[in-house]
């Protein structure tokens, strides 16, 4: 009589086994991809943190949020001036960046997540405005648009040393983070707590009714996302190798809902079939021509035509039917 | 269950909409195990009654009474919590959840920790348990795995029922569920009340005098805000008032 859960899970979620083969694939072109590609694939799973980190707030609970920007801009200066100041470690600093995505979605959410949506997406946007503003002036403090470079200390594994300045090295680093935090966020959606996250998606009204403090868990979904997304932030840092105004920027505000309506909403790993298509396009076609953004606007609109669920969530779906 | 104490009282609840008064100084109590009708014609105040005493709106004036506490102002989450439980007049699910899933979603609002993310959902035994009894006590049980949106009209009715009682209320608020439903449907909807109502206090909201009259102990009549008679299905029958603004609307 069991497992009914997890039948409706398979109807909806991406299988865990395809995602775990396809971090498995990672592993292996680790070694085998040359140079310009590896670090094409490194900043491509700093963004799938970032898209599932928003799909949490877009994807299960509903929240159309445009300040991510902010998550990802305190993330990275989180690690940035943490390491400058404070001298710490790589490790540390990545604490420091989690820790600046908390404390950032705790403000943001306690002031916006209680808003009704067209008034959230506002001042969310708002709040994405305001910070890149002070990131742009507060030179002294964030570097400007110039920004700030970082020096990375090698990170110590008992007898090990690791150098963040290897391409390689980097590579393993940033997938370890990109499989930790889906382990971490698929487990999420999977607990109690994931199927409340997903009631308030399918509707927020009714789930008061049974008991539920709605804007309780829509300020959990929206800290969690937070906290991923700072954590995207934090490694962009540091596979730049600086901080600047710009990772405060409206790209990474508008990308994340980008990767998330291509790939999928609410599907977790959805998110990072539209950043490899996105960052593919953005790599090659961008070379040949600079409007290349009205090309990729025209293919969105057409995925979306054939499935409001994205790529991904079609796929699924149609297991199903 | 015996009926004894007032389980749910409202004192001269008034709620006004701008110029429109929806509620009038309306008086009105229930005793615990009591199946109670309320009738009345369209716009007499049925719902917003409901809506008044779920917590979705806040009277204009007047006090709302759980057991003695007074529950006027807590939110509609709260109210759930202390044991009082609402279906909607039009369906109101999870349309892309499944019928277990729904009713899941509701059992786990009674949990010690419903948010818990170190756990599996599917590994909480007691809340797969609790599910399964609903779905076999209001008989959704071979429609567990359907989307909600792709049940039927009455089976969604039943559906609305079962996430109502799955947060194991004593007080049950019902808004006309067999609203817009075959006979057949209705006839299977007037059960699962019937068996309800051994175990739970139920106000119930509903047109047909069919349903009243088999499933209710004692029936109130609303009309433009008041409720203007209260009594036993005899008594309510014969009040000439009452035949004046309902029965005789329907002659």
């Amino acid at each position: 009589m069991n497992g009914r859960l997890e039948k409706l899970e398979e109807r909806r979620e991406t299988p865990t086994y395809l995602v775990l083969l396809f971090l498995l694939l990672l592993l292996v072109m680790g070694i085998v991809l040359p140079k310009g590609a590896r670090s094409l694939v490194t900043h491509m799973m700093i963004f799938c943190i970032l898209a599932m980190g928003y799909d949490v707030c877009f994807g299960l609970t509903n929240q159309c949020s445009l300040g991510h920007a902010v998550f990802f801009g305190g993330g990275a200066y989180g690690v940035v001036l943490s390491m400058l100041h404070l001298k710490v470690g790589i490790l540390p600093a990545i604490f420091f960046s989690l820790g600046a995505g908390l404390v950032l979605a705790v403000i943001m959410g306690l002031i916006c997540v209680r808003l009704s949506e067209a008034y959230f997406v506002i001042i969310t946007a708002i709040f994405f405005a305001v910070f890149h503003l002070f990131a742009m002036d507060l030179t002294w403090l964030t570097g400007g648009d110039d920004g700030l470079s970082l020096k990375l200390p090698s990170i110590s594994l008992g007898p090990v040393n690791l150098s963040l300045y290897h391409p390689m090295v980097n590579y393993y680093f940033v997938l370890t983070f990109l499989a930790f935090s889906y382990l971490i966020l698929n487990r999420i959606v999977r607990s109690p707590m994931g199927k409340i996250f997903v009631s308030i998606r399918e509707n927020e009204k009714r789930l008061q009714f049974l008991g539920y403090d709605v804007f309780r868990y829509k300020l959990m979904a929206f800290i969690v996302s937070g906290i991923f997304s700072a954590l995207s932030g934090g490694l962009y840092a540091l596979t730049l190798r600086y901080g600047s105004a710009d990772f405060f920027s409206f790209h990474w505000s508008i990308m994340p809902i980008v990767w998330c309506l291509i790939g999928g909403l609410g599907t977790l790993a959805g998110p990072w079939i539209g950043v490899i298509i996105m960052s593919l396009f953005q790599y090659y076609v961008s070379a040949w021509w600079t409007y290349y953004l009205i090309l990729f606007g025209i293919i969105i609109l057409m995925i979306l035509r054939i499935s409001r669920k994205g790529i991904l969530g079609y796929l699924i779906s149609r297991r199903f039917t | 269950m015996t009926v004894g104490n007032k389980i749910l009282e409202t004192n001269s609840v008034t709620m006004r909409f701008g110029g429109l008064t929806a509620l009038d100084g309306v008086n009105y109590s229930i005793q615990e195990g009591e199946v109670r009708g309320i009738i009345g014609p369209n716009g007499a105040g049925k719902t917003t009654l409901f809506n008044v005493i779920t917590g979705e709106l806040k009277p204009t004036s007047g006090k709302i009474f759980l057991r003695g506490t007074d529950i006027t102002s807590l939110p509609p989450h709260a109210i759930c919590q202390e044991g009082l439980s609402r279906t909607f007049q039009l369906t109101f699910i999870f349309p892309e959840m499944t019928v277990y899933e729904s009713i899941w979603v509701g059992v786990n609002s009674r949990a010690r920790r419903p948010w818990n993310p170190f756990i599996l959902a599917h590994q909480a035994a007691d809340l797969s348990q609790r599910t399964q009894e609903i779905c076999h006590l209001v008989g959704l049980e071979e429609k567990m795995n359907e989307l909600a949106s792709n049940l039927s009209y009455g089976d969604q009715k039943i559906l609305e029922i079962a996430m109502a009682l799955s947060t194991q209320p004593s007080i049950l608020l019902l808004d006309e569920p067999t609203q817009g439903v075959s006979p057949q449907e209705t006839d299977n909807i007037t059960e699962v009340v019937e068996k309800l109502s051994s175990k739970m206090t139920i106000i119930l909201i509903e047109h047909s005098m069919d349903v009243v009259l088999r499933l209710c102990s004692s029936i109130a009549v609303l009309n433009e805000g008041r409720v203007v008679a209260e009594g036993s299905p005899k008594e309510i029958s014969k009040n000439e008032e009452v035949q004046r603004v309902y029965l005789g609307e329907m002659s």
